[in-house]
């Protein structure tokens, strides 16, 4: 048995003794206020302790890879690719995943990912590309939403710089022999995404608008052909060959955040470049909640149930989460033996070495059992799950290996 | 920029469609160049202004001219062109017109009533603390999620760190909206009980201060409590015994008439009120102490909500007067116009009769006006519905002036 195999046994078997004590502590405490949800939660608890562990653990590695990693954090090394998916897993209620990857958890104890300044940068970018014709965006362009675009202030510059790398976005030089304001040599730079990450945005968010009238245009993507620039003087140029390129309504700050997601997810293995042991343990835990969140029972309610009645329960879309899984003393010991399972199938030994399993990060462990706020909804004091996508898809597996393997057991 | 429009329009009805068919249309840059020569504005800014303004309709008619002239005929072109160019000018009148400068008859104005509309929705006005709360609470269903926002700001302004005024109401920061969640959270899972001081035999929720806090804040010191005592003031709730966390006397009534607190008669007698709170049960709190407050909101908040107002307004009058596809669009949502255009909603927006907040806190640097492009970069879809209602209100507004 290798050093890895040894390690992933290791992880399963304290997961295992976590659920051991989560039943324990559930058995001793009785906080629901709905009949029946201990007890359904109690079943689950037993039978993901019993099933789990099966296969060598193929409940958790299908759910982790074949699930949360291809919808937020693809495990490949090519940027256009892992951003595709992300983008695919966009639906109004993932966007708040997505946007939580990106914020980490807010502590004192640790900064975000994206510091709490370039939030508001990424809006600008935003609508810098909202309002050119070209998806193109200009440095130019980009000072003046600063402060004076001739006289850009350093850290402006530094900035722009910073994101140019963060998004991977290339770059075109326009010189302009004669400023109409200085009367001198004035260079431009113009940045866009890459050709790759073009193609993927052509899908959905960008429409393209071709002049009619030329026969050598050229397509975004396609034998490296590119948007062409929109500036008027360029355009006096080149105009034999214009591509308009307008963004779509469906292009928002997301797709800046699904970007980032798709760079960290390819450098994952580069820790300085990741931003370190906090992302590693941000991700792992936002990701451990989505998995722990998508085990949970439905619970049924009698039909005369206030909750039922209320008008943002959505019966089809949402079901109650029993309030004992919320309890600290069951989510502590869940939390982190899963938090090392994610970090370990997601990074391998090195994210799993970066994981802080320290008194400090289960007070903050505690905290994570409230994020995706935004996801899920308290309703009359029930924690209400939104059937989302990767709650359905990871259920769904939980569903499929658990009846197939009482399948085997019946053969 | 309606004059210009106006120009242009005259220029295009008089002009032949059969000049469309000409390859390189050199007649539009003509007729550009002859148009700029006109230009006798004294004002340097106003007449870059104009010239970029210009120098865009033109470039889009003649894109515009290129992209079709091979798949519809010349003349439905010029008549395209002509109808994007009226709805434009309408537009514009319509802007132009939003209020009147002596303030007669203002109820009539667009300004007063869409101000009105959105701030119901929004950001509403009532004689106390529990209207406000419900009228927040009626509107939540659909527009929580541009309630929220407006309170969520995401510009940045310089304020005075040194003796912070606790008075002031500021924005929600990430972490104080992390915080107000936890709190949800921590109520209507594990509450404490204690006696309610106000009414004998009640018991009210609580919970440990540290609980809450302990994550954010290394120890919690003078400056702390301080801070957490207003955070705690903003969204209905006080401290009690130095070391709990419990709703006010005046919040307890709120949460009863919304059914956020339910009565339930414990063994010994006492009636115990059990929490059972929704996403939006402290964060309209703190909108609606906002609203009530709306003289002492910090600058930050104050630039904010009338910039959601401002864009809201302009928009809703582009979506109503402009269809989908007019080809000048992209002009009325340049950020140079937005720049132009939205400060002056903004400020108009907030005198007292309208929002009524201070519009002495608006800032009008060109540094501050930057701000307004993260507000714009930010929107969310939320904010695009409230927009489509807007418009279909404005088209009310219009029927009720014929």
């Amino acid at each position: 048995m290798s050093i890895l195999e040894s390690k992933w046994e290791e992880l399963l078997e304290a997961f295992s003794e976590g659920l051991e004590e989560a039943i324990v502590e559930l058995k001793n405490k009785n906080v629901e206020n709905i009949p029946g949800a201990r007890d359904a939660l109690l079943d689950r608890l037993d039978i993901l302790r019993t099933q789990f562990p099966r296969n060598d653990g193929e409940l958790l590695k299908r759910a982790i890879d074949n699930t949360i990693q291809n919808a937020f954090f693809p495990n490949t090394s090519n940027l256009a690719v892992a951003f595709s998916k992300i983008l695919k897993s966009r639906t109004h209620e993932q966007d708040f995943i997505i946007n939580e990857l990106l914020n980490g958890f807010i502590t004192s104890k640790a900064k975000a990912i994206a510091s709490y300044a370039q939030g508001p940068i990424i809006d600008r970018i935003v609508e810098a590309f909202a309002n050119r014709n070209d998806f193109h965006i200009v440095d130019h362009q980009f000072y003046a939403m600063f402060g004076d675009p001739n006289n850009p202030r350093s850290y402006i510059k530094k900035q722009l710089q910073e994101l140019i790398n963060l998004f991977g976005l290339v770059s075109k030089e326009h010189i302009v022999d004669r400023d109409k304001r200085t009367s001198e040599k004035k260079v431009y730079t113009f940045y866009t995404f890459p050709p790759g990450i073009l193609a993927i945005l052509q899908e959905k968010y960008i429409i393209i608008d071709k002049t009619d009238n030329e026969e050598n245009r050229n397509e975004i993507g396609e034998d490296g052909g590119e948007i062409e620039l929109g500036i008027s003087i360029n355009k006096k140029s080149e105009k034999n060959n214009l591509v308009y390129a307008h963004i779509s309504e469906a292009f928002d700050r997301n797709v800046f955040i699904s970007l980032f997601l798709a760079n960290l997810a390819i450098n994952r293995k580069d820790l300085e470049k990741i931003g370190g042991s906090f992302t590693i343990n941000g991700i792992s835990a936002i990701f451990a909640l989505i998995l722990l969140l998508s085990f949970m029972p439905k619970l049924t309610v009698r039909v005369n149930h206030p909750i039922l009645k209320d008008p943002s329960f959505d019966n089809d879309n949402m079901s109650i989460i029993p309030k004992s899984w919320m309890m600290r003393q069951i989510l502590e010991s869940l939390f982190e033996p899963l938090i090392k399972i994610v970090a370990f199938r997601l990074g391998g030994g090195r994210w799993l070495n970066n994981i802080i399993d320290t008194d400090i990060n289960k007070k903050i462990h505690n905290q994570i059992r409230f994020l995706l706020k935004d996801v899920n909804k308290w309703i009359l004091g029930n924690l209400c799950r939104v059937e989302i996508p990767i709650f359905v898809e990871i259920a769904n597996i939980f569903t499929e290996v658990t009846l197939g393997l009482d399948r085997d057991e019946d053969t | 920029m309606r004059p210009i429009l106006r120009e242009t329009r005259r220029i295009i009805i008089d002009l032949d469609h059969e000049l469309f068919l000409d390859p390189e249309l050199e007649i539009l840059d003509k007729i550009r160049e002859e148009e700029e020569k006109r230009n006798i504005r004294k004002v340097r800014a106003l007449s870059e202004f104009s010239a970029m303004y210009r120098s865009n309709i033109y470039e889009i008619i003649k894109n515009f001219i290129i992209k079709f002239r091979n798949k519809i005929s010349t003349i439905e072109i010029k008549d395209f062109i002509i109808e994007h160019l009226k709805e434009s000018i309408e537009a514009l009148k319509i802007l132009q017109q939003i209020t009147n400068p002596d303030q007669k008859n203002f109820q009539n104005t667009y300004l007063y009533r869409l101000v009105k509309f959105i701030e119901e929705i929004v950001f509403p006005r009532g004689f106390n603390l529990q209207t406000i709360y419900k009228k927040l609470l009626d509107k939540s269903k659909d527009y929580y999620e541009c309630q929220r926002h407006i309170l969520l700001t995401h510009t940045f302004y310089r304020d005075k760190l040194k003796n912070p005024d606790y008075f002031i109401i500021p924005s929600v920061s990430p972490k104080v909206y992390q915080i107000i969640n936890n709190i949800t959270s921590l109520y209507n899972l594990d509450p404490n009980y204690g006696d309610f001081p106000e009414k004998t035999n009640y018991e009210i929720p609580m919970l440990l201060t540290n609980d809450v806090f302990e994550p954010y804040i290394d120890s919690i010191a003078n400056a702390e409590e301080e801070a957490v005592k207003s955070i705690a003031e903003r969204i209905g709730l006080r401290i009690i015994d130095e070391i709990f966390l419990a709703p006010q006397e005046s919040f307890v009534d709120i949460l009863l008439a919304n059914n956020f607190l339910r009565e339930d008669i414990q063994k010994d007698g006492k009636t115990r009120y059990i929490p059972q709170f929704s996403n939006e049960t402290l964060l309209l709190y703190y909108l609606a102490i906002a609203s009530i407050r709306r003289g002492f909101l910090s600058k930050e908040l104050v630039n904010w909500i009338s910039m959601n107002f401002a864009l809201l307004i302009y928009m809703g009058i582009l979506k109503w007067k402009l269809s989908d596809d007019n080809i000048f669009y992209s002009i009325f949502k340049d950020l140079q116009t937005n720049e132009k255009i939205l400060p002056n909603l903004m400020k108009l927006s907030c005198f007292p009769n309208y929002l009524g907040m201070d519009k002495m806190k608006i800032r009008d640097s060109v540094q501050y006006r930057k701000e307004i492009f993260n507000f714009i970069g930010s929107q969310i879809d939320n904010l695009k519905d409230l927009i489509n209602e807007i418009a279909l209100f404005c088209e009310k507004i219009n029927k009720e002036k014929k």
